[in-house]
């Protein structure tokens, strides 16, 4: 469980966030939603303890990530924004990398690895080196890293980007599999299908504030409107930042 | 839970030095710098020792045109271990020729009325011929010394055969004394080989550095990283040992195969030492481990905060330059070995090596002293690396 109260952060004279506050259960995918530039990169960052905050409080699973950002960090499986492989590393050699980072031994090591690879179709990219491989390809073996120490917390920053029709599924299943082992899912995007079809909870920020947290059904019925992209424009107020 | 206990450092370590031993352009310059700096010393001093030591055991050798005009002449060029090689009158190229192909050292041409002109006590001519490109200018001098000898004897008894005392034509004596001796002539050489001898610390450990930090930034996989439940010291600590193991493993080699070469030339011919045995050798590799280690702390400590490998590649090579300054500015004006030397990164390595190679024997302040310099600055640099990549500043850049 994830719980973020009224955090606040600023950068010089630029106030990133401006107080935000949700709550992410436990065995539910929580949707991260905003614009471009709203603070989403900052608040998963002030989440892993990479940021301070200068208020608020942030509690993951009880503790807090500016005191204990090692046992944060190993309860949470990161997909950053932006990410490079090692290109003179195996995919193998780049899981097993981040697994003994983890504190995982060799044996639990290479019995996740083959779980992993199986969830998300990856098994003949295992003993390649990652240079030259696709968008998709990239993204899974990032996916299969950050999966790979069953983190009890999960926070995506759009994980579906770049992955054909067939990783996307292979994505939801392992993303439902995670939630019903218990795990508790953050996931920025800006796939309002995604949205629907996987999550149960949605938090919208914008300008560095959570403007609304509520289901999808609920965030509809705030604003009165059918559609989940017109009601996250309408909470946003503004047309810009939608993919 | 063995694997369990494992430091992240040195996880780290092992990633980074299997990454970098991928690349094969580290690899080759790992290969370049350990065998050639070893070969190019070898050969400078080779040649150094057979140029000193060839007028000594071949003499010089000296064609002259006309040589039955004087047989004095030839007579004093003999006692001077210089043969004459009498050969027929030729031609102004053909003499060129002859100089070209290196057999002379010069070429000595009595002009035809040489003889005439000796009776008549007129200045008889006598050419002397040479080629101040070569490499035998040593030998022309030595000719040129039996002339001016030859000519002051004649001079003499003809003033004595006319009652005139030959001091008459020397008002002053010239002697000359000098006091430079081989190793003083060959300490400039020394001392530039020493220098080289150490700049592969630097030269290894600079790819590393930059690929593993400013590399990792350009390729965004530094976040990553930085997410992980690992301290910025266990991080900054094997990216940096990573890069400096190269140096230490590269110099180490280099150190042996320049010490096996060192010990085989016959260095006494040109005033050198190398007194040094494997023990001692032994003790100067241990002490420079830190010096490897220094140059990727530096590196790792400059590059981390550039934003891409070009980037941190240009600012690297001027800080390639610092430490070779030291040792610069000591043989440029000339300074004597001093403590304060061995507290000067660099160096203390070259003035150690330099003092051990000419004495022998090891002295425990000199090493200490060395191996110290190093190893502060160097774990204070990763110390400051690693508070710096806490920093939020250097976080929201990556």
């Amino acid at each position: 469980m994830i719980e973020v109260h009224d955090v606040r952060k600023k950068f010089g004279a630029v106030q990133a966030l401006g107080g935000v506050s949700f709550t992410a259960r436990d065995g539910q995918i929580t949707a991260l939603l905003g614009p471009n530039g709203a603070g989403k990169t900052t608040l998963l960052r002030t989440l892993v303890g990479l940021l301070k905050r200068d208020h608020g409080t942030i509690a993951i699973d009880g503790v807090d990530p500016e005191k204990d950002p090692m046992t944060v960090r190993r309860s949470i499986g990161f997909l950053t924004d932006q990410f490079g492989l090692y290109e003179r590393l195996t995919t193998r050699e780049y899981l097993t990398y981040f697994g003994e980072l983890n504190g995982m031994d060799r044996a639990a090591i290479n019995r996740r690895t083959d779980e992993v690879s199986e969830l998300l179709g990856m098994e003949d990219i295992l003993a390649r080196r990652s240079k030259g491989f696709s968008q998709g390809q990239r993204i899974k073996v990032a996916l299969a890293r950050t999966l790979l120490h069953r983190p009890r917390h999960l926070l995506l920053d759009e994980p579906s980007r770049g992955l054909d029709v067939m990783s996307t599924r292979a994505l939801r299943t392992a993303l439902n599999s995670l939630r019903a082992d218990g795990c508790c899912v953050i996931m920025a995007t800006h796939v309002m299908q995604e949205v629907t079809a996987l999550c149960e909870d949605v938090i919208v920020i914008a300008g560095g504030h959570t403007v609304a947290q509520g289901s999808p059904d609920e965030l509809c019925q705030r604003t009165g409107i059918a559609s989940l992209e017109d009601a996250f424009v309408n909470l946003v107020g503004t047309e810009e930042g939608i993919a | 839970m063995k694997a369990r206990m494992k430091s992240k450092f040195l996880i780290v370590f092992i990633k980074e030095l299997r990454e970098t031993l991928r690349d094969k352009r580290t690899l080759g310059m790992l290969a370049m710098f350990t065998l050639l700096y070893p070969l190019i010393i070898g050969m400078t001093l080779h040649q150094l020792i057979d140029k000193s030591t060839r007028t000594e055991r071949e003499g010089v050798e000296l064609a002259v045109i006309g040589a039955s005009k004087a047989p004095t002449l030839m007579a004093q060029l003999g006692q001077r271990n210089i043969t004459v090689k009498d050969t027929p009158p030729m031609d102004e190229d053909a003499i060129a020729d002859l100089l070209r192909g290196k057999k002379v050292a010069a070429v000595l041409r009595l002009s035809d009325d040489f003889v005439d002109n000796y009776y008549a006590m007129r200045p008889a001519r006598v050419e002397i011929w040479y080629d101040s490109a070569a490499e035998s200018n040593a030998q022309r001098r030595e000719v040129e010394e039996v002339l001016e000898a030859y000519g002051n004897n004649v001079a003499s008894a003809r003033l004595l055969s006319h009652g005139v005392s030959p001091a008459a034509l020397s008002p002053v004596l010239v002697q000359r004394y000098d006091t430079g001796s081989n190793a003083s002539r060959s300490a400039m050489l020394v001392g530039s080989i020493m220098g080289v001898l150490f700049l592969p610390a630097f030269m290894l450990t600079m790819s590393a550095s930059v690929d593993t930090t400013a590399g990792e930034r350009e390729r965004r996989s530094l976040e990553v990283l930085m997410a992980q439940p690992a301290h910025t010291w266990e991080l900054i600590g094997g990216k940096w040992l990573a890069a400096g193991i190269l140096g230490v493993v590269g110099v180490t080699f280099e150190l042996v195969l320049a010490h096996l070469m060192l010990k085989w030339l016959p260095l006494e011919e040109i005033g050198m030492s190398w007194s040094l045995g494997w023990g001692e050798l032994a003790l100067v590799c241990l002490v420079t481990v830190p010096l490897s280690l220094l140059a990727s702390a530096l590196y790792v400590t400059l590059a981390m905060n550039s934003k891409t490998f070009k980037e941190a590649q240009t600012i690297l090579s001027f800080a390639m330059i610092v430490p070779i300054i030291p040792g610069v500015v000591v043989s440029f004006m000339d300074l004597k070995t001093a403590t304060w030397m061995y507290a000067v990164p660099m160096l203390s390595n070259q003035t150690l090596i330099k003092e051990m190679s000419k004495a022998g024997g090891a002295h425990a302040l000199p090493l200490l002293l060395t191996f110290l310099c190093s190893a502060i600055p160097a774990l204070l640099l990763v110390a400051y690396a690693s508070w710096r990549m806490k920093s939020e500043r250097y976080v929201l850049a990556v």
